[in-house]
């Protein structure tokens, strides 16, 4: 079985009564007094959640059990790691900086303890709080180093200060400290709660919405790329999830062809815009486009050099997952193992493929 | 190529390319200060009239977060129509790309300036 690495499955949040055990105070009584505050986008979100089929429950377990993703996604398709995304979007949209940063720890103590340990395939990204730099460091240098904690997880649709700005250059600084990958994923709730869902303004549906996702990460990479940050932090990686890969030769062809004109604005760049992606940003293939012609999706990968970039992810167990058993065949044996395997091992520092399991694939 | 006295150093005003053709080429003569630089008029990107383009001190970063600067002795010719930058002391693009405009060696001598082409 082809070797795979899933860069990004989706663990049910931790209950109220599960989640109060891990909130340090005060915040702890406080929502045992008042409940968890509460955002939410306002769109009609039931159809974007997760795989109608998986309701209920399969041999005794249903999806709040660690179990149940062994079972029906690990085992299945022959995961050799599965990274842990969680659904915890809503904290980048939480105005008050102290009580994210609580709930950040909390979560990130849940999961190491009571997911992490279930199941030696999965992986863990940290959250942390992006309203308060200093403290979302302090979350990194705390457990940087844990076993099997691989990234850290931001959510880049819509923040109130874009990616490239210096006000994140703390965090970076220690994500390449601790050699920790930035985990970027889409999250329609912190959208509604910090900025236009869209740069045209709201989306009043969530079809809408979730068409534009790519919007935001093409604006998230060229500010990140033209303020510098891959220039400062030479060894900072990031990986671009649920975005899709389409619209990335679009960014880089126009980011090559305006920094010939106006490289003056960012003359700390030393190559080309595009070079800079190549070289620290990863996308992941779900959800991977389908053209109605499907060589059209070939011509895609080659443009942006698929071989080195893309890495797969399923996003289980959400509405939209998709099978590894989706990519193309005709990419060739090469490119399938290195978008399905090798491209996440090489990226996250993962052990090789002990020799005996790679010969018998 | 061969030496040729093309204009009067005096004639030659910053900001404004004097203009000289040598058979069918059209060529440039632009003054940044104290330099004189000879380009042929057109641009490998587009085919634009880069002679009519703007001279500047090249802008240099050495570090993202740190203060940009400029360097008066590198001045760079700015394409008038897509603002692509060439390094008028070597002809070179100063984004790392091969294309590169046209530059001929020139010499100003008893106010005259002379260009080998």
């Amino acid at each position: 079985m082809q070797p795979l690495i899933d860069c990004d499955i989706h663990q049910p949040n931790p209950t109220q009564e599960e989640w109060c055990e891990y909130l340090p105070e005060p915040y702890r009584s406080e929502v045992a007094r008042f409940g968890p505050r509460i955002i939410s986008s306002g769109i009609r979100f039931e159809d974007g959640g997760n795989r109608w089929d998986l309701g209920g429950e399969r041999n005794g377990r249903t999806l709040r059990d660690p179990e149940f993703y062994s079972e029906q996604l690990l085992d299945t398709y022959g995961h050799r790691y599965a990274i842990l995304s969680g659904n915890n979007g809503h904290i980048a949209g939480m105005p008050d900086p102290d009580y994210t940063a609580a709930l950040c720890t909390a979560l990130n103590n849940y999961y190491l303890d009571r997911w992490l340990p279930r199941d030696e395939r999965f992986l863990l990204t940290l959250k942390i709080p992006l309203q308060d730099p200093a403290q979302a460091v302090r979350e990194i240098e705390r457990l940087a180093g844990t076993p099997r904690v691989v990234a850290v997880s931001v959510f880049a649709t819509a923040n109130r200060i874009a990616f490239g700005e210096r006000y994140y250059w703390p965090i970076y600084e220690a994500c390449q400290r601790h050699n920790l990958p930035l985990h970027l994923h889409p999250s329609t709730t912190a959208t509604i709660a910090n900025a236009a869902m869209t740069p045209a303004g709201q989306a009043a549906t969530y079809l809408e919405s979730h068409v534009c996702m790519p919007q935001f990460y093409m604006a998230q990479v060229a500010s990140m790329v033209l303020n510098g940050v891959f220039a400062k932090f030479e060894q900072l990686k990031v990986i671009l999830v649920e975005g899709g890969i389409c619209w990335l030769p679009h960014l880089l062809w126009r980011m090559d062809a305006e920094f010939k004109g106006l490289r003056h604005q960012a003359p700390f760049l030393k190559r080309m815009p595009s070079d800079y992606v190549r070289d620290h940003v990863r996308l992941t293939t779900q959800p991977i486009e389908e053209p109605s012609k499907a060589e059209h999706l070939l011509q895609m990968f080659d443009m942006i050099g698929a071989d080195d970039i893309v890495m797969y992810a399923s996003d289980f167990p959400h509405w939209d997952f998709d099978e590894p058993t989706k990519l193309p065949r005709a990419l060739g044996e090469t490119t399938l193992r290195r978008i399905l395997h090798d491209n996440a091992a090489q990226f996250f520092n993962l052990p090789a493929v002990p020799v005996t399991e790679a010969a018998i694939s | 190529m061969s030496w040729q006295k093309v204009c009067m150093a005096s004639e030659v005003r910053e900001g404004t390319p004097t203009m000289v053709s040598l058979g069918r080429r059209e060529i440039g003569i632009l003054r940044y200060g104290d330099s004189f630089h000879a380009v042929l008029n057109f641009c490998p990107h587009a085919g634009a009239p880069i002679a009519r383009g703007r001279v500047e001190a090249i802008v240099l970063g050495n570090e993202p977060g740190a203060l940009p600067d400029c360097d008066h002795d590198r001045p760079v010719l700015k394409c008038p129509w897509h603002h692509w930058e060439f390094d008028l002391t070597s002809g070179a693009s100063v984004c790392p790309i091969k294309p590169r405009i046209k530059m001929f060696p020139l010499k100003v001598e008893n106010g005259d300036i002379w260009i080998d082409a």
